[in-house]
């Protein structure tokens, strides 16, 4: 088995007749941040979809970790530690900001009826200790919503919910975050200061991994150590930014979907 | 209760407010229950139509749930001690307290509906069926003298969650509209059922015992001196102490990882998902907790009225379960108490009604969704820590 | 089992699957346009059944006594009372409620059915009893061996299954038709195209709602009788078929229809001792169906983008 942390072996999905992924194979390493770009339809989230178990590939098989996950539900990848967000933000409006980023890492605490209902001192350690967590991730991102935690999430504006969204994701510790748009809806200086954060999280933990799809240009020169770029489900092209921005391929791709 | 100093910003009391609202919905609903001429009781609704809009206007309202949000505890062990306080003072009324019993039971059954369809979305149209078999079971159970009584109850939530169990597969792999279906096709069925079998009676019904508690047999009247007291109060009693048992566990489970997950299985299946929250392990619960809840009210009432029918758990019977749900507000307990109250208590003092509950009923879901889709008491959103300092 | 038996079976699975099928277009109609369920199908086909009803008490009333006239004031009052019914229900419950959650629309559509159900028990005259319809097609039948092929009923199965084929036909042929699809397929781009969608959504209620009525008018003259409750069993079982045959999917509805009289045949014959209990076997493989195929026997398109 090969020694990285996440490996796409010739992953093919089509939905009915058409091929969304088309013989997609790629790896990522531990710590890497990668970027995947293509134009619109390019398979960019239906990689994303394949890998967190929302569809199965119609072919292929996907490692993590050295195992293989192909097709693994999403609950068995998030507990590989897998976590996503969703380029169309899917929070739930009507909660607040805790139990949103709770939803992200409930999982990992008391899941019995009894210990719910009936017998509750785990369950209240619990609450008071993520309390605490989930205020210094927010702490991170948005520092004025960190003492408003109990607002509801449908208040707050979107590029608000952006954070949370990722506040959610990080809260249970990921090996991998898979980004999907993050900076969709968001000026220059906000997506500036978005990046800065997530790798200011990176920076505490050991070792986490990202792979961030994303039409911002300057979000994935600055950020990612290596790109894919996919153009009709197909890897087109593979390097640093500086290496595929030149690539002839890509600039065609891109400036046929135009 | 934690002794925390409260900010300056509050009232030194911060439960006076809610706690007169308490009181003086005690002694409305024993003006309610006592009036006997149709102007009475039409006053008294404008009465309560009034003193809403008032209490809107004034911002009362917002200052009640401030308090309501800052002493929950005491408020809701006053909300039993005045509901008691009812019982006890109406104790020699037999339609006042069946009245009672009947609203309380109504209400347990809407809490066990709202774990299903205000908890986790699912809605389910067949709440009357797991009513009635809990009454059922009631009816079959208590011919056998061998049982003791407490546990015919908690048989009748067994046996309600033992017909849920061939509906599983389906509800967990159905969403919207064909889960609706689901369970619309086994209220029917189980209806049916009743009507054509012979063993429970056929469309006559059956009797079913009264209850017993510690050889004490709930259809003698208890004496005390020479006061008339009538035997429905053993029936008040205990429902008032059923439902504040399935309340106190509906208010945990709301504030539980299990009751995140049943908000996050409603609000978005794949999010949910995609976070390791197991959509079907928590719709099965949801499924299987609420129904177990009807089955028990339903058992209780079943011994209560003494006579079941299935012309008492039809699909329109159903469909006023939701209504109760929907008119009180998704998720919302004290909503559904309200609604159960109006819902069981309007067309038993309004004779002239009577006939028209259902049509009247339907009309005003109808209005509430199309204008009030959250319900006359919509539901907060949690709180994980009643009576602790929200900064932490 | 004998043949006249069989086949007598066999002629009521096909009357009762007609009468399914029409009601269940209705709902795979609806669904297509709108995504949503109309769940008070069946009590606007009921009401439809009682003005068709009440249209021939005034026909006997000024003395129009031939039965062939009668039939057809009977059907052209009802199918055009219901069709305009179902549209002004389209136009001012379940539009205004187009950007409330799907469930919603099946709520209010619920309780709309309960209040159209208890205002003809309360205010019909004497809405709570059963009415006697009137058999305003011939008696003759046909006798083969010791199976009587009933005239009414063959004239029944023809129209209506000339009704099914008719609005195949409008809605694969016509412009109405092509505009239904297109608003199914896809509601903005319809929009672009030019097409009146909110005309569109009308028409289509009505015509669901019509054809409804037909069925309604048809379970009057085949049992001789109708009542305020006949809407909702007709209107469940329209619903599961329309559901077991995958919504919007016109075929599907059709499919479903048949196969739940089938249901109800097999089970009335399987268990001769307990004929009562076809219902029961009918919708328990409903649940079943449901189990094993949770979008129905031709599955609707998934749309959940993520």
């Amino acid at each position: 088995m090969t020694g990285h942390l996440l490996e796409f072996r010739n992953v093919v999905k089509r939905f009915g007749g058409v091929t969304a992924l088309d013989d997609f194979s790629m790896t990522l390493d531990q710590s890497e941040i990668l970027g995947l770009i293509g134009p619109n339809g390019s398979g960019k989230t239906t990689s994303f979809n394949v890998l967190t178990g929302i569809y199965g590939p119609t072919e292929g098989q996907v490692f993590f970790e050295g195992q293989e996950i192909t097709g693994a539900d999403p609950r068995a990848v998030y507990e590989a530690g897998i976590v996503r967000t969703f380029q169309r933000s899917r929070l739930c409006l009507s909660l607040s900001i805790y139990d949103n980023i709770m939803i992200g890492d409930t999982s990992r605490l008391v899941r019995g009826l009894w210990s719910n209902l009936i017998s509750r001192r785990r369950l209240e350690e619990q609450l008071d200790m993520t309390r605490r967590q989930a205020r210094d991730l927010v702490a991170t991102f948005s520092g004025h919503l960190a003492d408003r935690m109990d607002q509801p999430v449908g208040a707050l504006p979107m590029i608000e919910r952006r954070r949370i969204e990722i506040c959610r994701a990080l809260i249970s510790g990921p090996r991998l975050l898979l980004l999907d748009e993050p900076s969709a809806g968001m000026t220059h200086d906000e997506t500036h200061q978005l990046m800065d954060d997530i790798l200011d999280v990176r920076a505490r933990g050991e070792g986490l991994s990202i792979i961030i799809v994303e039409h911002e240009m300057g979000v994935i020169e600055r950020i990612t150590d290596r790109c894919i770029v996919l153009s009709y489900g197909r890897k087109i092209a593979e390097g640093t930014y500086a290496e595929v921005a030149a690539d002839s391929e890509v600039q065609n791709a891109y400036l046929g979907a135009d | 209760m934690t002794d925390i100093s409260l900010p300056q910003s509050q009232p030194s009391r911060p439960w006076i407010s809610a706690a007169a609202v308490i009181v003086a919905s005690g002694l409305y609903s024993w003006a309610l229950l006592m009036a006997e001429e149709t102007w009475q009781v039409l006053s008294l609704l404008v009465l309560a139509v009034v003193a809403t809009g008032v209490a809107i206007k004034t911002g009362f309202v917002r200052r009640v749930e401030r308090d309501w949000a800052a002493s929950e505890t005491r408020l809701n062990r006053l909300a039993f001690a005045v509901l008691i306080a009812l019982i006890l003072v109406l104790s020699g009324s037999h339609f006042a307290l069946l009245m009672i019993s009947t609203v309380l039971l109504y209400f347990v059954a809407s809490l066990g509906l709202n774990i299903q369809f205000g908890f986790t979305g699912l809605v389910n149209f067949a709440g009357a069926a797991f009513f009635g078999a809990g009454a059922y079971t009631a009816a079959v159970l208590g011919n056998v003298l061998v049982i003791p009584p407490l546990l015919i109850l908690l048989a009748g939530g067994l046996v309600a969650m033992a017909i849920s169990l061939p509906l599983l597969i389906p509800i967990v792999r159905t969403t919207g509209h064909y889960a609706a279906v689901v369970t619309i096709a086994f209220g029917v069925l189980f209806r049916t059922f009743l009507e054509v079998n012979e063993i429970l009676g056929g469309p006559q019904g059956l009797m079913v015992n009264s209850m017993k508690l510690f050889g004490w047999d709930f259809y003698n009247a208890p004496s005390l001196g020479n006061l008339e007291i009538s035997f429905y109060l053993n029936y008040a009693l205990l429902a008032a102490g059923l439902a504040a048992l399935v309340f106190a566990l509906f208010r945990r489970l709301e504030r539980s990882w299990i009751g995140l997950h049943m908000d996050a299985v409603r609000l978005d299946e794949t999010a949910a998902a995609c976070f390791g929250i197991s959509v079907k392990r928590t719709k099965i619960l949801a499924f299987l907790l609420g129904n177990v809840i009807l089955g028990v009210s339903g058992a209780l009432y079943g011994m209560m009225i003494s006579f079941i029918a299935p012309a008492s758990f039809t699909f329109s019977d159903s469909l006023l379960l939701v209504s109760i749900v929907l008119l009180g507000g998704l998720g919302s307990p004290w909503g559904g108490a309200i609604a159960a109250a109006i819902v069981v208590l309007l067309p038993e003092k309004l004779q002239l009604l009577q006939e028209y509950r259902f049509l009247l009923f339907s009309i005003l879901v109808m209005l509430v969704l199309l204008f009030r889709p959250e319900g006359i008491l919509p539901r907060h959103l949690r709180n994980f820590f009643p009576n602790r300092r929200t900064d932490a | 089992m004998d043949f006249g038996l069989i086949a007598q079976y066999l002629a009521n699975g096909i009357l009762l699957g007609t009468m399914y099928a029409l009601v269940a277009v209705g709902f795979t109609l609806f669904f297509g346009v709108l995504d949503v369920i109309k769940f008070s199908h069946g009590d606007v086909l009921m009401l439809g059944t009682f003005i068709g009803f009440t249209a021939w008490l005034g026909l006997e009333a000024i003395g129009i006594v031939n039965p062939w006239i009668q039939l057809v004031g009977v059907l052209l009052c009802s199918l055009a009372g219901t069709a305009l019914i179902g549209a002004a229900i389209a136009n001012w419950l379940i539009l205004p409620l187009k950007k409330a959650p799907q469930l919603n629309t099946l709520l209010i559509t619920l309780m709309l059915g309960t209040a159209i159900r208890e205002a003809v028990r309360l205010f019909y005259p004497n809405g709570s009893n059963p009415k006697a319809f009137p058999a305003l097609l011939p008696d003759a039948s046909v006798e083969i061996g010791s199976f009587a092929l009933r005239a009414d009923s063959v004239i029944l199965v023809i129209s209506g299954l000339a009704l099914i084929g008719a609005l195949n036909l409008v809605i694969n042929r016509t412009r109405l038709g092509l505009a239904i699809r297109a608003v199914a397929q896809d509601e903005e781009t319809a929009r672009t195209m030019g097409i009146n969608y909110t005309l569109v959504v009308l028409a289509t209620f009505a015509i669901g709602s019509g054809v409804a009525a037909f069925a309604g008018i048809m379970n009057g003259l085949y049992y001789n009788e109708i009542n305020f409750g006949m809407g909702l069993i007709l209107g469940l079982i329209g619903f599961s078929a329309a559901i077991i045959g995958g919504l919007g999917n016109l075929y599907g509805a059709i499919l479903g229809g048949f196969l739940f009289a089938g249901l109800q045949v097999i089970g009335a014959a399987l268990l001769p001792f307990a004929s009562a209990y076809k219902d029961v076997f009918a919708f328990a493989v409903v649940i079943a169906l449901m189990a094993w195929k949770p979008t129905g026997l031709i599955p609707e398109r998934s749309s959940d983008r993520v």
